[in-house]
């Protein structure tokens, strides 16, 4: 299986790095890569073409929602998830409008394992 | 004062952040409401630096509305949610979604402030604890009006040291900033900095640069 | 807990005494305590609820406050507060018989507290008070203040804005057509003769007069923001916002129709016609920047109407 490409997108590096860590324990080979805000999360997806995106929805500057839709146009076949701790119904729309998925945060093992599901199939 | 590295700093960012966003989530519940909460910047001061610090962003009178909790286990701190007063009538409007004329936060206006302050701290600490793996034990909201000052001297007068976050909290496109203050020793420093480093440790396999 | 009596029975006694709502769950939300109150107000008697899922009984509740902080208090050990102001008739309560009939649920008060006893047991103790009668009382208390205010902002005699609220609006009014740069106008009127109308016919037919010109006038104001107020004793002053002075003289003439049109007898007015009269001065705001320019603006105005005869209206 090809290996797949990762853009994970947070403003705590911490967060990042967990988020790393969660995937790369289950699959060494795959290229991960991190933004730390909207802007840069676009300007890296442009060369990289993940084939999953990671998005905090609450950072500074762009918000992960915007992001997301921007990344949505770029990328129609990535899977594109975002992850928040505010799981109110008007996020969760939004995300159903944009077309991506929606995951509740703290990030647990439990929870990127069936985020990158998709990819492993 | 205990200084964290920029990694235990992050931490600590995030996990109040999750804390808060869950509060909201619960207070949108309530309201029926998109209710978002973040916390952008934390610091740890003296106790006189953070009243100095309280009055000098106030746009109002300067008296603020402090709703605290008092919570005591793997460490020990009182934590207090402290909006300018005005701006906790605001809050208090906001989510009731009635209209009122601008008056004395009556008694039921005290007591709906009282439970908002009990959801964002409980929210804030449990957070905290569960990711750090202890569980904490907590009080029932206390209510206070008064200065920074006043607010921040529930405590009591020992040498401590005051986590401040700074909150913004955006409901029906208003938003209200205000700030929680964590009061602890320097024991329950230490621990907190101890606890956060062991956390790191064991997450992402010990403190890199 | 200190107690010289023997315990078991003397706590079962307070518990079934006390004015507060009681009920315990175990670490799987289950009822194993569940006092007398609760029987009286909730019409569900503490035989039917042990060992049943409180969630079983009140399945309203999942996905609501209570059941987070039941999870709050059972899971993270932390008590929460349930005001009735953010929470309203949570659980199925009513303050008696006649209440219950109605479906009229009682205001609650609610708090949902950890209880660890020894052996690693955690049971989750939730009361539950009435506070409907403080609610009642705020609610008193907020429309007394609602209506006081409106109270102080209307003239006793003739129900119109009073002189508080036009000093109010002038300044309001006046920031706000520098701010937007639109054109404000300001009348101040009175009735002429007015003194000799108290000392030929007696002051209370002369609060008659002034009420009825009040009143007709009052009338007049198109618009929400326009603002007709009693200035002082006869003196009336209308403030029209985004009008320029020549529509605002306009007005002024149509008003002054208007009390002639009343027909009030006044004999003791020196005018031809020997009815009640008015005088009337309008500024505008292109004559004036503070609010005190514009009002003696319009003053001036009152008085070169006044000499001019009366009866009329004067415009600066």
């Amino acid at each position: 299986m090809k290996p797949s490409t990762v853009l994970i997108v947070d403003d705590s590096r911490v967060s990042r790095m967990l988020t790393r860590q969660f995937i790369q324990v289950r699959h060494a080979d795959w290229v991960v890569e991190e933004a730390a805000n909207g802007d840069e999360a676009i300007a890296k997806a442009k060369g990289l073409q993940p084939d999953l995106v990671l998005l905090d929805v609450n950072m500074p500057g762009m918000n992960g929602v915007d992001a997301a839709a921007a990344l949505r146009t770029m990328l129609p076949k990535a899977h594109i998830s975002l992850l928040t701790a505010n799981i109110q119904a008007a996020t969760r729309q939004r995300a159903e409008q944009i077309g991506v998925g929606f995951m509740e945060k703290p990030i647990t093992a439990e929870r990127i394992a069936q985020l990158i599901a998709p990819l492993e199939a | 004062m205990v200084r964290l590295t920029e990694l235990e700093h992050d931490a600590l960012v995030e996990l109040f952040n999750i804390g808060v966003g869950q509060a909201a989530s619960a207070m949108s519940e309530i309201v029926n409401e998109t209710v978002t909460m973040s916390v952008p910047a934390i610091s740890f001061l003296t106790r006189a630096s953070a009243a100095k610090l309280l009055a000098s962003r106030s746009t109002g009178n300067g008296r603020l509305c402090g709703i605290s909790q008092h919570y005591s286990g793997a460490f020990e701190t009182e934590a207090i949610l402290m909006f300018p007063e005005e701006k906790s009538q605001e809050i208090v409007r906001l989510m009731v979604g009635e209209a009122m004329p601008l008056a004395e936060l009556s008694a039921m206006e005290q007591e709906a402030m009282s439970e908002i302050g009990n959801i964002l701290l409980n929210s804030c600490v449990g957070s905290l604890a569960n990711l750090l793996g202890h569980e904490l034990h907590g009080s029932l909201p206390d209510y206070h009006v008064g200065y920074g000052e006043e607010i921040l001297a529930q405590a009591g007068s020992g040498e401590t040291a005051v986590l401040m976050l700074h909150i913004e909290f955006v409901i029906e496109r208003q938003q209200i900033a205000g700030d929680v203050a964590f009061i602890m020793d320097m024991t329950a420093l230490h621990d907190l900095k101890q606890h956060v480093a062991n956390f790191l440790d064991r997450s992402i396999g010990g403190a890199q640069p | 807990m200190k107690s010289s009596v023997e315990s078991l029975p003397l706590l079962q006694g307070v518990i079934d005494c006390i004015d507060v709502g009681t009920l315990v769950l175990d670490a799987n939300e289950r009822v194993v305590l569940w006092n007398r109150w609760m029987d009286l107000h909730s019409g569900v008697l503490g035989a039917e609820t042990l060992e049943r899922s409180f969630f079983d009984l009140f399945p309203e509740q999942r996905g609501k406050r209570l059941e987070a902080a039941i999870g709050q208090a059972l899971r993270s050990n932390l008590p929460s507060l349930l005001s009735q102001t953010l929470n309203r008739w949570p659980l199925p309560l009513y303050a008696n018989k006649a209440a219950a009939e109605k479906g009229e649920r009682m205001q609650q008060q609610i708090t949902v507290t950890p209880l660890n006893l020894g052996n690693n047991e955690r049971y989750c103790l939730i009361q539950v008070s009435d506070v409907t009668a403080a609610v009642q009382r705020e609610n008193l208390l907020r429309e007394q203040a609602v209506a006081l205010r409106s109270q102080t902002l209307l003239d006793d005699l003739t129900g119109v804005a009073n002189r508080r609220h036009f000093d109010m609006a002038i300044d309001r009014e006046t920031r706000r057509a520098r701010r937007m740069g639109t054109p404000l106008s300001l009348m101040m009127l009175d009735i002429d003769y007015f003194k000799a109308y108290n000392d030929h016919y007696g002051h209370q037919q002369g609060d008659a007069c002034l009420e009825a010109v009040a009143s007709a006038l009052s009338t007049m104001q198109q618009r929400p923001a326009d603002l007709f107020a009693r200035y002082g004793g006869e003196e009336f002053a209308v403030i029209l916002p985004d009008t320029p002075a020549d529509a605002a003289v306009m007005m002024a003439n149509a008003m002054c129709r208007k009390v002639r049109d009343l027909r009030i007898p006044h004999q003791a007015s020196r005018t031809d016609e020997r009815i009640v009269t008015i005088s009337i001065g309008v500024a505008g705001s292109d004559n004036a920047g503070e609010v005190y320019e514009l009002i003696n603006a319009a003053d001036r105005a009152l008085y070169q109407a006044k000499a001019c005869g009366r009866n009329r209206v004067h415009s600066i």
